[in-house]
């Protein structure tokens, strides 16, 4: 199939590992999977503290089966991708470890302390289930099931984040402004989650051509907007004044882009941030150090691979 | 040799197992399973695989989703709080309530 | 309120011990002994395995460990609760209580050394095997609310033993894996032996004597051996010489059943309680309904 076909054919889950699909496509398609699917595992990263920090039994638990889920995330994305044929998950999980793997940008910053969980827990959570609700629709029919999946799951990611808020921002003063400032710090990262407004993002032509994105950036931060403002004010939360955000006054939103920074935002695009170092570091190192457990798997995968002589796999 | 088939009606959908057909190998379990299986429900795609590859787990051997309360893991854990604001969310907790409501109805666990 | 206490009672005679309620002093002090070492040991290793969440050798292994460490916090939920019915808070029993009077073994809150994941599976087979024989101990117990519960902590047992065994398997046919689970095994092997170690003489005496536990430590630990020892060293592990003859000798220092830790669970607790205190919290918040409204 040539690039022109693909756009032709472009529709939801039009396309599966059994289309001949040109190259320009499937290295498209793996770009933003491979993203998602590294941002699922750095997101879990920033999270993972939380287990232990947990101010109660039971807010260890979810946080603990939250981590877990993003996990299964990655694991049904990097599937997605791999089956693009460009890939293998070994490659993108070295990727991700050495520098080289992309992922979301709210994800290279510090999350210190626990009035900032709900900032990724709620807002940052909120705004990928918008988009990931868009991408049922996607024209990579692999990518589209996981999506499935994901979706399923994620309803109890934003509500633990909106539990979690909720009850800080009923619970003491000092825990409404600890709250507050963390809103303040992270509001303008949770705004450029959807990266920059439309003529300056690079990919999003042909990703809309060949119908692996059903939404533009601008679209989905209105979407996201329009639903998350009014209940970040429902819980006594004040919109900083920049970004200036206005209001259309019919339930729409509109951010002014350029009180943004996005000199901050394409640094660490690049995974230049000291976050990004940080963050990546410790993926590194951590994945460095278990490289003997899965040679041992791999050894045995042979040896019992051998020992079958069961017909080649098919995919 | 018995091969697994599983068909997908249309495509985006998922490949669900169908039946089977007896064939000494692939190429000819494809064959055989196009028309056994394919010939007059919808088909978009079908899968075969070799039955003895075929590994199974089920409620013999595994407590599926635990024996104790994993009620924090579930949106209907969280109360009080309004899906509605966001129609993704409010998907997720309807399609994890049928889950919940399957899961129960089959009486396995609590 | 009557058919309810009618049941109580019914339950009560058939097992022995009353509810919490009509509990003598000395029979509420070795139903709490029990239940803060079975509590405290789950919290703690399930606290230190999710040190392994996004940190496993593969996404699949990283999502199975996670689900363990949950269904422990789960088990200790359910054995904290009934410490709950004696007038204490999870405030109380985790927050706020002074390290030095949690009563888990020693094997469970030791750190992971970075990658060690042979520690994290030779550590969760002595254990689980240790979970096993304990639970069934318990499955006749005279402590009705106890017996409640066994079952369904019982349940979530098979597959952690599962999957400890399995894992050393495949970890034990490769020259490296084997060494490194050798190493493990040589140093939590004597540190497991804690797990049978007694709170207090006379208190564990008495649980015994009170029929709230069936099998005692010491007959518990020879069942172990049983099955520990053959296992390991079916898969070219060695076990240390003489360790079923004299498993005084090769106790750690510190053991933990007694409140005497290593410095690693201070630490940790401190980690565990920072945000609670950050906050100035004075009760940790429930998500979940209380276990015995739960169907």
């Amino acid at each position: 199939m040539d690039i022109e076909a693909v756009k032709q054919r472009a529709g939801p889950r039009e396309f599966s590992p059994k289309d001949d699909l040109p190259e320009e496509y499937r290295k498209a398609a793996t770009r933003m999977i491979q993203f998602h699917a590294n941002s699922e595992i750095m997101g879990a990263y920033l999270e993972r503290p939380f287990i232990r920090q947990a101010p109660s039994l039971d807010r260890k638990l979810a946080f603990s089966a939250k981590v877990q889920d993003e996990i299964g995330h990655g694991q049904l994305l990097y599937r997605a991708a791999e089956s693009l044929g460009i890939k293998s998950r070994e490659q993108m999980l070295d990727e991700l470890a050495e520098g080289e793997g992309k992922f979301l940008n709210c994800f290279h910053y510090p999350m210190e302390s626990w009035a900032e969980v709900p900032m990724i827990a709620f807002f940052v959570d909120g705004a990928a289930m918008r988009r990931q609700a868009t991408l049922k629709r996607t024209s990579w029919e692999p990518y589209a099931h996981a999506m499935d999946k994901v979706c399923f799951e994620e309803g109890f990611h934003v509500k633990h984040g909106e539990d979690i808020m909720r009850e800080l921002a009923t619970g003491s003063k000092r825990e409404q402004e600890m709250l507050q400032d963390a809103f303040d710090e992270w509001w303008p990262r949770i705004i450029q989650f959807f990266g920059p407004t439309d003529d300056k993002s690079t990919h999003h032509d042909f990703s809309a051509d060949v119908g692996l994105k059903t939404m533009t950036n601008d679209e989905l931060r209105n979407a996201f907007l329009n639903a998350y403002v009014p209940k970040a004010e429902k819980y006594g939360l004040e919109i900083p004044d920049e970004p200036r955000i206005r209001d259309n006054g019919d339930g729409t939103y509109e951010v002014v882009e350029e009180d943004l920074d996005w000199e901050e935002f394409f640094t660490i695009a690049k995974n230049d941030s000291p976050g990004s170092h940080e963050q990546i570091g410790k993926r590194e190192r951590t994945q460095e150090a278990v490289e003997w457990v899965r040679e041992s798997l791999d050894d045995w995968e042979r040896a019992s691979a051998g020992a079958n002589a069961t017909p080649e796999a098919a995919d | 040799m018995i091969w697994e088939v599983f068909r997908q009606e249309d495509a985006g959908e998922y490949h669900t197992h169908c039946g089977n057909v007896h064939a000494p190998d692939r190429e000819m379990a494809k064959l055989f399973a196009q028309i056994q299986h394919g010939r007059r429900k919808p088909t978009n795609s079908l899968w075969v695989a070799p039955k003895e590859e075929i590994g199974e787990v089920d409620t013999e051997d595994a407590k599926f989703g635990g024996t104790t309360d994993k009620s924090y893991r579930w949106v209907m854990g969280y109360k009080d709080l309004d899906a509605a604001f966001a129609e993704e969310v409010a998907d997720s907790e309807s399609e994890q309530e049928e889950a919940d409501e399957a899961k129960r109805a089959r009486g396995g666990d609590d | 309120m009557a058919a309810e206490e009618a049941e109580s009672t019914e339950q009560a005679e058939r097992t022995g011990l009353g509810m919490p309620d009509d509990l003598s002093d000395d029979e509420r002090e070795a139903v709490e002994t029990l239940l803060y070492r079975l509590a405290d040991d789950e919290l703690v290793i399930a606290e230190r395995y999710t040190e392994w969440q996004v940190r496993a050798p593969t996404l699949e292994s990283d999502l199975a460990l996670a689900n363990i460490a949950q269904d422990e916090f789960g088990h200790a939920r359910l054995w904290y609760d009934l410490l709950e019915d004696f007038g204490a808070t999870e405030a109380d029993l985790i927050f706020e209580r002074d390290p030095a009077d949690f009563r888990h073994a020693t094997l469970a809150e030791l750190p992971f050394e970075d990658g060690d994941w042979a520690d994290a599976i030779v550590r969760s087979y002595l254990y689980d095997e240790a979970e096993a024989l304990r639970l069934e101990a318990l499955d006749g117990t005279a402590y009705p609310r106890i017996a409640d519960r066994v079952g369904k902590v019982l349940g979530e047992e098979d597959y952690h033993r599962e999957h400890a065994q399995n894992w050393l398997e495949r970890l034990a046919a490769d020259e490296q894996g084997l060494a490194r689970l050798q190493d493990a095994v040589d140093r939590l092997l004597p540190a497991a032996l804690a797990l049978w170690e007694p709170v207090d003489e006379d208190v564990e005496a008495r649980i015994d004597d009170l029929g709230i536990r069936t099998d005692s430590l010491d007959s518990m630990r020879e069942q172990w051996f049983d099955r520990v020892l053959p296992f390991l060293r079916a898969l070219g592990l060695d076990t240390p010489e003489g360790v079923r003859e004299d498993p005084e000798s090769f106790l750690p220092d510190h053991r933990g059943r007694d409140g005497d830790h290593t410095d690693d669970w201070p630490d940790l607790h401190d980690e565990m309680t920072r945000t609670y205190r950050e906050l100035g919290r004075t009760e940790a918040h429930e998500i979940m309904p209380d276990p015995d409204e739960a169907e």
